[in-house]
């Protein structure tokens, strides 16, 4: 990655001087979160750091390892050791974390590039993947957030290549997760790095009462891949591996879609079944049902533009063909947004969630240079894209105090002090990271809240507990806004926990479940600005309540 | 009007409203919106009086297109919805608007009343079916126009009563937490019961044993069901419903991304000061109280039937009085959410001090120094059918989660004043709502039905003396 991009270059500064780009920033209608960095106040001292293999990844697995509910971290680090930290903050208070020791090789606890959480013994504890340069790991998650490499106990290799992407399903009739493993150059390949993409790989659990991923098969070809998403792209109830590439190494490859049918060999989506031929330097995917029609929306990040498709509406119906409304949704973000350097952006992380709880989606972008590369920004802002009421995004990074000065690569948006208000964690190359902790509006007098909002915990007993796959339907009056429960996807960077949504002004809403066997739910009647439980079968909706302050 | 405003008062209107100069005979209502930045902090007797005055010619004013009534792009519900397709006509008896003013419904015995069954409204969520033009109840139910007298004092109950049962909640979050045990609590505020609620030790509750109150533990004592919060709420919601007049609070730039949600050409039809001025005259408006017959007769028959009233468990949710902390009434209130204006939204609030009106000095207190509200009811939802009296059971839609057969409890001060009786006001004389009480009414109405004539006529009598004497 830091060798000249020369040929991106053209396209890149062509996207740079658009139209849209000249034309003044619009104003955003709905509240502008107002964020400050906890990081150092919270007792992280944290940064993702390393060589040439560490311009990429840099992720964050956001996940509860202690069955309190708050969302801890695990930060990879790259050559710095990765961090597990325990969320110590107090409801609706600032952020505070505590180290905790992992009982896992200090060698191993290196050249960690990115993490996911999920359950993959149904023991109702989570785990973790842990992506490396190197041996990948499984962290058996044992409660109290303490966790024990697993990977002999699950039979899983690791291999030895330099992953950098991961998703997970559960797929019909298993009794385990479904691990797709992404991987990058191979650098040991003849002529490496151009041209080199190691394969990655499909691990599907062995028949019996215990995980075992012995058997793994490649997903060949592979094309440098940087993020995969299993996602029910055609509402069949059978996920598809949505995976993106770097072109800056393959040679002739491609944006790919898997088909991934129980039982069956992954066969990549084809020309001739609609998939069309796009090459970018993709970083990651983030996924969200924009237009409410059940058919997800894609944001692809890049360098230069970020991509954001939506199914052709002329296409033949069932058909992969994917248009790009980037552009006319105002969500390029190609280059940045404020500061004197007009070159263009560098995307990684990308998440789709409601930050300022108007009920409209909204896109997060942690952006930053690879390392030092001439034809793009150095002072590279990460994006918050607010979700408008006429469909388009309006960049409000800057108004956030987003807009630091770092590489930013993987990153979490989740409630760290169970306020109602989602927060970001950014993890920075050669820099502390990021943990914007969102304080509402700002006024004159201080800060005051947003729109009301309601976060939504899943539960199904036996097999995936948490409801991988699962699809959380919202209604408020007229307008329902569906999320997708997913492992996988960003760059590097995963989260489970609550599913949250915004709700405007809406004091009630309708929860529906479609549980990932398809099966949908009755409709849950819950208040806003509550913490409920779903569990499967359940005839009403629990309540939680986040520990009272103090 | 309660009080009348002089020529002082009119000048200090001045310094309360936002310049806008209109010739005499213009058409509109709202001459001057009235400025939020005036309203922080307690306001003093005449502030409060001014403040109530400007509320209470919005509450009386026939709004014109001029001011932007109508809505011929956005529905009547709650949540600022779109039409699928314009309005066919301005006015519309179901989906609304359907009203002039506040006081076109309640009217009876003055503006702030209640209203008979001419002046029944159609509750419909305003999601579906919105342009039905039909009374099929299927569609929407039909309701009786509630009186406001005394509505501020409710407000202030309904508030301290959900302090007390998210405090009660809190306490046994923490004592399950701490002895690592699952915690059953009682819910109960003012001596009104609200069933139990299961704490576990880390913190997830079981709500499945919570009565009469919603799960997230605020009392909502407005409206014959009992599903708003507050006094602006509602009038929020009215406002929008009944006129189409929309408060930028809820359906302006900030959570519809225009200023003109209903596409009539107007902005911001009401601004945060004047909701906050409507709040003010229902807030102010004084509780009804007890008529003292001249006729002897008539004196000791009511006192009989009072005596029978409890005695026969009528008392039980038609509870005499509540007691009531404290009269200052902060707008906007606590406990509101997004879209109607929280406290937590302004830097100060506006306090307006009850204590401050010559009718506050009537109101008892015990011992403990509480105001007793003489409200005849309890602010809890019960079922109000069950399979042998069932007439209050006669809607076929739920709302706001709120079953078909489950009413809060009706006040009963001001009930002499306000036939016709029942949720949908059809009901024309004390005797027939009393034996269409069924579910949690039903021992009652039993023991008065099979009473002697002469108490049931002495309840009757006790009834008519529940009188508003503005």
């Amino acid at each position: 990655m830091s060798r000249a991009r020369t040929i991106c270059l053209g396209v890149a500064l062509a996207l740079a001087s658009m139209p849209a780009a000249a034309e003044p920033a619009a104003a955003p209608t709905g509240d502008v979160p107002d964020f400050i960095d906890d990081a150092e106040a919270a007792g992280i001292t944290h940064a993702y750091t390393g060589p040439w293999e560490f311009f990429v990844g840099g992720g964050v697995a956001a996940f509860d390892c202690d069955g309190d509910r708050r969302p801890d971290l695990f930060l990879a680090g790259g050559t710095s050791p990765a961090q597990l930290m325990r969320n110590a903050s107090e409801t609706g208070g600032p952020l505070r974390f505590d180290a905790v020791p992992l009982d896992v090789d200090a060698k191993e606890l290196e050249k960690i590039t990115g993490a996911y959480p999920l359950d993959v013994d149904n023991d109702g504890v989570l785990d973790l993947f842990v992506l490396r340069l190197g041996r990948n790991l499984l962290l058996r998650g044992e409660g109290d957030c303490r966790f024990r490499k697993a990977n002999d106990l699950w039979a899983f290799d690791g291999g030895n290549d330099w992953t950098t992407a991961f998703a997970a399903t559960f797929e019909a009739g298993q009794q385990f997760p479904t691990l797709a493993i992404g991987n990058y150059v191979d650098r040991k390949a003849p002529g490496a790095p151009f041209g080199t993409c190691a394969d990655s790989w499909l691990a599907r659990p062995a028949p019996g009462d215990a995980p075992s991923y012995s058997d793994q098969s490649p997903l060949s070809p592979s094309y440098c891949t940087l993020s995969m998403l299993f996602t029910d792209w055609n509402q069949s109830g059978v996920p598809a591996l949505r995976v993106t590439n770097d072109r800056q190494y393959y040679r002739g490859g491609q944006e790919q879609l898997w088909n991934v049918e129980p039982g069956a060999r992954p066969r990549l989506f084809t020309a001739g079944e609609g998939w069309q031929h796009l090459s970018i330097w993709g970083m990651g995917i983030a996924e969200a049902d924009l237009d409410a029609d059940g058919y997800p929306e894609y944001a692809l990040t890049s360098m230069g533009d970020t991509k954001l498709q939506q199914l052709d509406a002329e296409a033949e119906d069932g058909l992969p063909v994917y248009s790009d409304i980037a552009f006319q949704r105002g969500a390029t973000a190609q280059r940045p947004y404020q500061g004197e350097d007009y070159r263009p952006s560098t995307g990684w992380h990308s998440q789709f969630a409601d930050v300022n709880n108007d009920g409209l989606f909204d896109l997060f972008i942690a952006k930053g240079n690879v390392e030092a590369m001439p034809e793009f920004a150095a002072y590279d802002p990460d994006n918050l894209l607010l979700g408008q009421w006429d469909g388009r995004f309006v960049e409000v990074g800057g108004a956030a105090g987003l807009a630091a000065d770092t590489r930013g690569r993987g990153a979490a948006i989740v409630d760290l002090n169970l306020d109602g208000m989602l927060d970001i964690v950014v993890v920075n190359r050669n820099a502390p990271i990021g943990l914007f902790r969102n304080r509402g509006v700002r006024t004159e007098w201080g800060h005051m809240p947003m729109g009301n909002w309601i976060a939504i915990e899943l539960e199904q007993p036996d097999i995936n507990k948490v409801a991988i796959g699962a699809r959380v339907s919202v209604k408020t009056g007229n307008r329902t806004v569906t999320r997708t429960i997913a492992v996988g996807g960003g760059h590097a960077s995963g989260q489970l926990g609550f599913v949250h949504a915004g709700l405007g002004t809406a004091e009630r809403a309708e929860v529906r479940i479609k549980w990932p066997d398809g099966e949908w739910s009755h409709t849950y009647r819950v208040f806003a600005n509550n913490f409920v439980r779903i569990e499967r079968s359940a005839p009403a909706a629990g309540y939680w309540l986040p520990p009272p302050k103090p | 009007m309660w009080f009348r405003v002089g020529t002082a008062l009119l000048a200090l209107a001045g310094s309360l409203a936002t310049a806008q100069e209109l010739a005499p005979w213009s058409e509109q209502v709202i001459r001057r919106h009235v400025d939020m930045a005036t309203l922080a902090g307690p306001l003093d007797k005449e502030q409060l009086q001014v403040l109530a005055a400007q509320g209470e010619v919005l509450f009386t004013g026939r709004f014109t297109t001029a001011d932007g009534a109508g809505r011929p792009m956005a529905t009547q519900a709650i949540i600022p919805t779109k039409r699928s397709r314009p309005v066919d006509a301005a006015f519309q008896r179901l989906a609304g608007p359907d009203a002039n003013a506040c006081s076109s419904c309640h009217f009876e015995p003055v503006a702030g009343g209640a209203g008979p069954f001419t002046a029944n409204a159609f509750v419909s969520e305003g999601f579906e079916s919105a342009d039905f033009d039909t009374l099929d109840p299927q569609f929407s139910n039909e309701r009786n126009t509630n009186h406001l007298f005394g509505a501020g004092l409710i407000e202030l109950l309904a508030r301290e009563m959900t302090a007390d049962l998210r405090r009660q909640r809190r306490e046994g979050q923490i004592k399950a937490r701490d002895g690592g045990e699952p915690v059953r609590l009682a819910l109960s505020s003012k001596g009104v019961d609200f069933g139990h609620l299961v704490v576990d030790p880390d913190g997830t509750i079981d709500n499945s044993e919570i009565d009469g109150v919603d799960a997230d533990l605020t009392v909502r004592p407005f409206s014959q069901k009992g599903v708003f919060a507050s006094l602006r709420q509602f009038t929020i919601n009215a406002m929008n419903s009944h006129h189409g007049m929309q408060a930028a609070e809820r359906f302006g730039v900030r959570w519809t991304g225009t200023p003109d949600f209903d596409e009539d050409g107007h902005g911001d039809e009401l601004t945060p000061g004047d909701i906050s001025a409507l709040v003010a005259f229902q807030a102010t408006l004084p509780p009804p109280g007890r008529f003292a017959p001249d006729d002897a007769a008539w004196r000791d028959a009511a006192a009989r039937g009072e005596v029978f009233f409890s005695a026969i468990g009528c008392a039980e949710c038609h509870r005499p009085s509540l007691p009531l902390k404290s009269i200052a009434f902060a707008d906007p209130a606590p406990f509101d959410g997004a879209g109607t204006l929280r406290t937590t939204e302004v830097e100060t609030a506006a306090v307006y001090d009850l204590a401050l009106l010559a009718w506050a000095t009537k109101l008892e207190r015990n011992d403990a120094g509480d105001y007793l509200v003489p409200l005849f009811g309890d602010l809890k939802r019960h079922i109000m059918t069950d399979n042998e009296v069932s007439v209050f059971g006669n809607e076929l839609l739920a709302q706001r989660f709120v079953e078909r057969s489950v009413f809060i409890t009706a006040e009963l001060w001001g009930v002499a004043s306000t036939d016709p009786y029942g949720h949908r006001g059809d009901m024309t004389t004390l005797d027939e709502v009393i034996r269409a009480h069924g579910g949690a009414g039903r021992a009652s109405r039993d023991a008065y039905v099979a009473a002697s004539e002469a108490d049931r006529s002495a309840l009757i009598a006790f009834l008519q003396t529940l009188k508003i004497e503005p």
